[in-house]
């Protein structure tokens, strides 16, 4: 036991926030899925596709991975530097920003307010809140690690780091936006550079919201749950930095064959293909710190979620350089394949190393055990067929329908000139997409009553334990 | 040494910075100092108020996440997406220059809906109104939601000369006028006025520099007029092509979507027409149609069929279609005589 008081209370809530925000946006990823195949489950003018698809996203990307990420980064980052958050109030207030945030998002997409920018689709005033938001957490993150009581800063602080730069410069000029009203707005960019910054900024969205932020996770949260060191510190070195220079000039590969000039689409695909090297280095320093004893996998029940969470990882980041290769893109690009591919990154590695983090932080929190290891593994082998089933037939029906609108005959005419003809055969494979994603919801629910009977659990011993040091876990210095 | 920098972090957070700040000079900032990122086309138009309340509409319901607007240069596409009244083959394909009043642009990333690039040069009015309306009822099997309720929405003039203003200070050329004619412009218009006027208008904002119309013989015989295998052939086409989505199974039309093709008053004018103008309009679409002057339609949703089908296939379907009408006139008066002997 650290002879400091870590500030609990508010990593506990992000942890919460986030998971609330995940089951709506799951839930709400089951809604449009059904969408997909039945237009009749469409409610305009709220509830249709179009305006709930941005609420998916968004709620996933920034309710359950954002609100992940600042739970467990400061979690991370108090343990690290040896000390609380500078600022804990702060925090607090931050926490119920975020919600308030999400919770006005989440409203104001339904009701049609959008920039129409992937990932970006928020209007002006709730992207001020975000750079509030964001700016708090930079505010606590550099000042706690200024304030640091050990010299050397971990891999996770860097990660971590990494994050907070990269994404505010990033989401800075993206929603760069005249207002017209309150809720619309026309973005400064125009027609191929605005293509061109929107991809610039969603690409590395997903780079800095879905890949360093889990990367600190994983390498904090690996060792501490095994107990076996992190194989390679040079390894790690190098690929961080390789990573941090690499992704930013890879966004261009969205836009293989539009309009954008060809010099920016092909430096892009070069990068991208580069960066097969620093995603593989984690991968490579994953696998080998576990490799110093497999065992582990048996007896240890978080290993195998963060194990092959790195493997999805590894393949996501081989099968998107792939994607980005001319050859392959004017196959796959706009059909379904892509969707899969995104799946298995959230699914498959995001959501497994943030669950996993999750499952090892809030026992620690009450200095007690999972409530169910069993149950855990339920959720494990759950969100693994899900993931699966729905990656693999999205890869082949958006195989089939890029092939089916390439489809010409001798003549050079098409041979599926309706195009619906080229829809009609998704169907099958967006009801099998639905039942996917019904396994993984369920999947997950076990993991949230897991997380919620832990902490009950962990209540009733903080009270049996009250008489003696009241409130033990709330704000320290 | 180079070890050191993990305990210093603000010597960390700089070199971090550098690293995350070159890419994106090289890929994001450093582009827009280029022409090539800021292409211009010869008489680029910017969207009129209805077209412009259509697109805000359009981003508003979300229709970026199911259709995108860009035409690849793949053959394939260019065949699907007929951009093709261009009288160059570069003209067939999305072109960087006709985006350059798009903020921002609406590429999207997700085909579940056909590409709507060119779309004012594929469809009627009236086909997107009954589309909107209910999908499925022109396009069995689609997955498109309906969009009926933009009918009872009035669209606001003095809210669209605000979204004006403020493209022109984002530098697309709006002038007073256009800013004072915004209300007039949008007087009396619904929602599904203005998202149809900018489904009309995608594709056109280029000159594409092909002229519409044919050189049409009125006297020419259809060569495959009582051929038997060409009226199957031409009855099939009519179904792989796509006919029958908008002018019915049988030819027999559409309320308001597409006319009939076998009444007696063809695209709104009473008199039959010779073979030859039937084949002129399928060849070269609604331009054929005005140099005939017919009326028809007003938006003129005929598309040109010439780049995909041969002449002798375009015979065939006119074949059918005569014989489709000898036998709709005799099956007809069996009708009338029913109804008739009901009453």
């Amino acid at each position: 036991m650290n002879e400091y008081r870590y500030d609990h209370r508010t990593v506990q809530g992000f942890i919460l926030s986030a998971i609330f925000w995940g089951v709506v946006g799951i839930l709400i990823g089951l809604l449009i899925s059904v969408q997909m195949w039945l237009p009749a489950a469409n409610f305009p003018p709220y509830l249709t596709f179009g305006r709930l698809r941005p609420v998916h996203t968004n709620g996933l990307a920034f309710g359950l991975g954002v609100g992940a990420i600042f739970g467990l980064s400061y979690w991370i980052v108090m343990r690290l530097c040896k000390r609380p958050l500078l600022f804990p109030r702060l925090a607090r207030v931050q926490l119920w920003l975020f919600n308030a945030g999400i919770a006005l998002a989440a409203l104001s997409l339904m009701a049609g307010y959008t920039q129409s920018l992937e990932y970006a689709e928020l209007e002006w005033p709730l992207d001020v809140a975000i750079v509030v938001l964001w700016v708090m957490f930079a505010v606590n993150v550099f000042g706690t690690v200024l304030k640091r009581r050990e010299q050397q800063m971990y891999v996770s602080l860097w990660y971590v780091i990494a994050t907070v730069i990269a994404v505010a410069v990033l989401y800075l000029v993206n929603n760069l936006a005249l207002p017209v009203s309150l809720t619309k707005s026309y973005p400064v960019f125009a027609g191929v550079n605005s293509a061109n910054v929107q991809w610039w900024y969603g690409h590395n969205a997903v780079g800095f919201v879905f890949t360093t932020p889990i990367l600190a996770m994983f390498y904090y949260f690996l060792p501490k749950a095994t107990g076996l060191p992190i194989w390679s510190h040079r390894l790690s070195i190098v690929a961080f930095w390789s990573l941090v220079f690499a992704y930013l000039w890879t966004g261009a590969h969205h836009l293989v064959y539009t309009p954008l000039p060809d010099w920016i689409q092909t430096l892009a695909i070069v990068f991208t293909l580069f960066l097969i090297a620093p995603s593989w280095g984690s991968v490579v320093n994953g696998y080998y710190t576990v490799g110093q004893d497999w065992s582990k996998m048996r007896s240890n029940y978080l290993t195998k979620f963060f194990i092959l969470g790195i493997t999805f990882y590894g393949l996501q980041t081989v099968q998107g350089p792939t994607q980005a290769l001319r050859v392959v893109s004017q196959l796959i690009h706009f059909t379904d394949w892509v969707p899969g591919h995104v799946h298995m990154g959230t699914m498959g590695w995001v959501t497994m190393v943030i669950t996993a983090s999750v499952y090892y932080v809030i026992p620690k929190i009450y200095g007690t055990e999972i409530h169910s290891v069993k149950l855990a593994n339920v959720h494990f082998w759950l969100v693994l067929v899900g993931q699966l089933l729905f990656s693999i037939t999205m890869w082949i029906t958006g195989i089939r329908q890029g092939w089916m609108w390439k489809a010409t005959d001798a003549q050079g005419k098409l041979v599926y000139r309706n195009f619906v003809d080229t829809v009609a055969g998704n169907y099958p494979y967006w009801h099998t997409r639905t039942l996917a994603g019904i396994v993984f919801t369920v999947g997950m629910l076990f993991f949230v009553y897991n997380v919620l009977m832990t902490i009950r659990k962990g209540r009733a011993l903080e009270r049996q334990a009250a008489p003696a040091t009241p409130a033990a876990h709330v704000t320290a210095a | 040494m180079a070890g050191k920098i993990y305990s210093k972090p603000l010597a960390f957070s700089i070199a971090a910075t550098l690293a995350v700040l070159a890419g994106s000079i090289v890929m994001m900032a450093y582009p827009m100092l280029r022409s090539d990122m800021h292409p211009k086309v010869e008489g680029l138009v910017p969207l009129g108020a209805l077209e412009l309340a259509g697109r805000a509409i359009y981003q508003r319901e979300g229709c970026v996440n199911c259709h995108t607007q860009t035409v690849r240069p793949l053959q394939s596409e260019v065949v699907r997406y007929k951009g093709n009244r261009a009288a160059e083959p570069s003209g067939r394909y999305s072109l960087a220059g006709e985006f350059a009043y798009d903020h921002p642009f609406l590429w999207g990333s997700k085909r579940t809906g056909p590409d709507l690039a060119f779309e004012g040069w594929l469809k009627s009015a009236a086909w997107h109104v009954a589309h909107f309306e209910n999908p499925q009822s022109v396009v069995p099997r689609s997955n498109m939601p309906a969009y009926a309720f933009l009918k009872d929405a009035a669209v606001d003039g003095d809210d669209l000369r605000a979204h004006m203003r403020t493209l022109r200070r984002l530098g697309v050329p709006y002038t007073d006028a256009d800013l004072e004619g915004a209300a007039a412009a949008l007087q009396g218009k619904t929602e599904m006025d203005a998202i149809v006027a900018y489904m009309l208008s995608l594709g056109k904002a280029v000159d594409r520099g092909g002229k519409g119309g044919l050189e049409l013989d009125l006297e020419e015989k259809n060569p495959v007029a009582t051929d038997v295998a060409a009226i199957t052939k031409g009855r099939q086409l009519f179904d792989a092509q796509g006919c029958s989505a908008c002018h019915g199974d049988e030819a027999q039309g559409q309320e308001g979507v597409a006319p009939s093709l076998i009444d007696d008053a063809f695209l709104g004018a009473k008199g039959d027409l010779p073979d030859a103008a039937y084949f002129g309009m399928i060849k070269g679409g609604s331009d054929v149609k005005r140099q005939l002057g017919r009326p028809g339609l007003a938006d003129g949703g005929m598309q040109p069929f010439g780049s995909e089908l041969s002449d002798e296939d375009i015979w065939s379907i006119v074949a059918w279609l005569r014989n489709q009408k000898a036998h709709e006139a005799s099956e007809g008066h069996h009708d009338d005589a029913a109804e008739h002997g009901n009453r």
